[in-house]
């Protein structure tokens, strides 16, 4: 069990309009994966699921009773904070049976659960530990232990790793995602880290300005972004997007024209286009390559190559002025200044129309 | 930084550059003569100069009153009389009762401060400690109320002495109210247990809002998320309290304590002012002993009052010790954590 349903949920501080009227099933089991810039609402709409904050309006259900106006310690959920939270001033042992105490339980079985899950998290030795005397990593895991003892519905998650140094941060995601697998506890974690959000969910939350902007899993929102938004915030480096002409429209395809007068044709559903709309098209920097030969191709000039060794970041610029940005693999020799044509697969090419909204057939 | 920011900074400068220039020199050629150490000695001789006179030199005098006897004023027509003084203020055949002590209004006066401190700081500690709850909380008009409790602290205690006196005398403001809602007036400070009550009440009132201050920053310290776990927790208000916010906030507390502790041995101003150490020695302190033995009362005698004093101030050091000792276990352990 564990399934959650928001339904119309809003929320307001003052005049400011936080949340407006999210809509989002989340399945018992499931990792779902909020994600969003800084002030999107991410973090609000996780308080409001633990029952820290109220919504202004709309309803929450667990398992499909109404707990939009239940206390938090009656949610049956158990959070893990950005800062941990853990009390300073008690022992790892103390923090993760303190939550236990006030339910009543009887020490065996407080002492039971403690030592499940230290030996799950591989903390037993830090038991009689402070906080102040463990690692960051070791808190965290405490942190999660404490969720745990309790035996939740679900577990809320606000950006648990951001404190962590980033090799910290690589292990602690494969661990959380080895703990989702062993406990199939619905999981909800919010964060503005793509790659986390990438390699951990099993359905990605996009937020945007207190909106859902897409829900869906993280290939299909790499690859089927469903607005210029998402297309942009999803991936790293940010998708290449360019403004376009519809020159031609057919059943299965749109002819367009980009890029100083360059023509291209992708596949769209044109339907929704007229010629001579103004469309743009995407396209990521993974997917464009250096051209050897007549390949469709598009000619720049490299304001920077960087070289990560295993890639090479190439910023280039067109004769008209507009920004590529191309991640070619291994270890080109490409200079600043120097002209090169970055290929390209039209069956890579996102397309949008003039509202942002991705057109459907491609 | 924009330009009329630059000169405006350069203009209100220059006297300050002249006068580094125009010491300069002298201060090198100090600095050449007395060496580095010198030089630090030289910046603490006016500070050092000035409590030497003001502090460090009546405290070996007073220490020299307290060895001599007699009222004269000028310590050198005083008669040397050894631990005369103090052998008068600590022989007692039962400390627990001062009548049979030599000095017995000493001990009455020891007695009362003991029972002073004892109440005052424990009922100084939960008043501040819940009226830095209370401010904590998110109040309407908390800054307001913030400014109310701490506004006592900025009177002169004589202020506050006459205030409480004007609102407590038999004709004052509180027994006019009583009358007006046909309730009895009380002589609130001619019984000696309202007396003394209203002693304590009112140093409370004069100084709540600063130790209020002190326990308010520490709750403020205290991360809201701890809060926020306990309550997915389920843990209940009181709870919350003893569990987690009170020993988070106890270096604040020590200190808070300790301070009161400090302060209440001391009492004298606003009391005296209110009560006068009356009715009868009811609220006659060891300070307030002092001052009338050293020089209000007929039979003035310099030599007791200063080995009173000094009596007083070996206490105070101690106390004083255990507030350092106090801070800096909350130092170490803020750092530890």
């Amino acid at each position: 069990m564990g399934r959650i349903t928001l339904t119309g949920i809003e929320k307001s501080f003052g005049a400011v309009h936080v949340l407006k009227g999210i809509d989002l099933d989340i399945t018992a089991g499931e990792l779902v994966v909020f994600v969003g810039p800084s002030g999107c609402g991410k973090s609000t709409l996780l308080r409001l699921i633990a029952g820290l904050d109220q919504p202004t309006g709309g309803r929450i259900e667990i398992d499909g009773r109404d707990v939009t106006r239940v206390a938090a310690a009656d949610r049956g959920l158990a959070m893990v904070f950005q800062s941990y939270a853990l009390y300073p001033h008690m022992t790892v042992r103390q923090n993760m049976a303190f939550g236990l105490e006030n339910a009543h339980l009887p020490r065996p079985e407080i002492e039971a659960r403690i030592a499940e899950a230290s030996r799950m998290l591989e903390i037993g030795a830090l038991l009689e530990r402070r906080p102040g005397q463990l690692s960051g990593g070791q808190r965290q895991r405490v942190a999660i232990g404490r969720a745990i003892v309790r035996n939740p519905t679900a577990f809320l998650l606000d950006e648990p790793l951001s404190n962590l140094d980033a090799e910290l941060r690589v292990s602690m995601r494969a661990e959380l995602a080895a703990l989702h697998g062993r406990l199939k506890t619905t999981m909800i974690y919010v964060t503005h880290d793509q790659v986390e959000a990438m390699t951990l969910a099993n359905r990605i939350v996009v937020l945007r300005a207190g909106r859902i902007e897409q829900v869906d899993t993280p290939l299909n929102l790499y690859n089927r972004p469903a607005n210029l938004f998402v297309a942009g915030f999803i991936g790293a480096p940010s998708m290449n997007l360019i403004p376009a002409t519809v020159t031609g429209v057919a059943a299965d395809g749109l002819a367009c024209s980009w890029l100083d007068g360059g023509r291209v044709s992708i596949d769209a559903e044109g339907g929704a286009v007229l010629p001579g709309a103004s469309v743009t098209l995407g396209i990521r920097p993974q997917h464009l390559k250096l051209a050897r030969g007549h390949e469709a191709a598009i000619e720049v000039t490299v304001t920077l190559a960087e070289q990560l060794g295993a890639e090479t970041v190439v910023h280039a610029q067109t004769k008209g002025g507009q920004r590529i940005l191309a991640v070619l693999p291994g270890q080109p020799a490409i200079a600043r200044g120097e002209e090169i044509a970055l290929a390209y697969d039209a069956a890579d090419i996102h397309a949008f129309d003039a509202e942002g909204k991705r057109l459907r057939g491609n | 930084m924009s330009a009329l920011t630059k000169s405006v900074g350069a203009v209100l400068a220059a006297p300050a550059m002249w006068l580094a220039a125009l010491i300069d020199k002298p201060l090198r050629a100090l600095q050449n003569r007395a060496g580095f150490g010198g030089m630090a000695a030289f910046f603490l001789f006016p500070n050092m100069a000035i409590f030497g006179v003001f502090v460090l030199l009546p405290l070996v005098v007073n220490f020299a009153y307290s060895m001599t006897g007699g009222s004269a004023l000028f310590l050198p027509d005083r008669s040397f009389v050894g631990g005369e003084q103090y052998a008068r203020l600590l022989t007692c055949e039962n400390y627990a009762n001062p009548r049979t002590c030599t000095d017995d209004l000493f001990w009455v006066a020891v007695h009362n401060t003991a029972l002073f401190v004892v109440l005052q700081v424990v009922a100084m500690t939960v008043v501040a400690m819940v009226t830095a709850l209370i401010l904590n909380r998110d109040i309407r008009a908390r800054s307001f109320w913030r400014a109310v409790f701490f506004f006592p602290v900025l009177l002169s205690p004589v202020v506050v002495g006459l205030i409480w006196r004007w609102i407590l005398q038999r004709e004052g403001l509180l027994n006019y109210f009583l009358y007006q809602f046909g309730i009895e007036p009380t002589v609130w400070l001619t019984d000696r247990t309202w007396a003394f009550t209203a002693a304590i009440g009112v140093s409370i009132w004069a100084h709540v809002g600063f130790y209020a201050l002190i326990l308010l920053a520490g709750l403020q310290a205290i991360p809201r998320d701890l809060y926020e776990a306990a309550e997915m927790d389920g843990t209940r208000p009181s709870r919350v309290f003893w569990r987690i916010t009170l020993p988070l906030l106890m270096p604040n507390l020590l200190v808070v304590i300790v301070l009161v502790l400090i302060r209440a041995v001391q009492i004298f101003d606003e009391v005296y002012v209110l009560t006068g150490g009356g009715p009868g020695t009811a609220t006659l302190f060891v300070t307030q002993y002092i001052y009338e033995v050293g020089f209000a009362s007929l039979l003035r005698n310099p030599g007791l009052a200063s080995a009173a004093s000094i009596l007083m101030g070996a206490v105070l050091v101690v106390l004083t010790l255990i507030q350092l000792g106090v801070a800096r276990r909350g130092e170490q352990k803020g750092k530890r954590s």
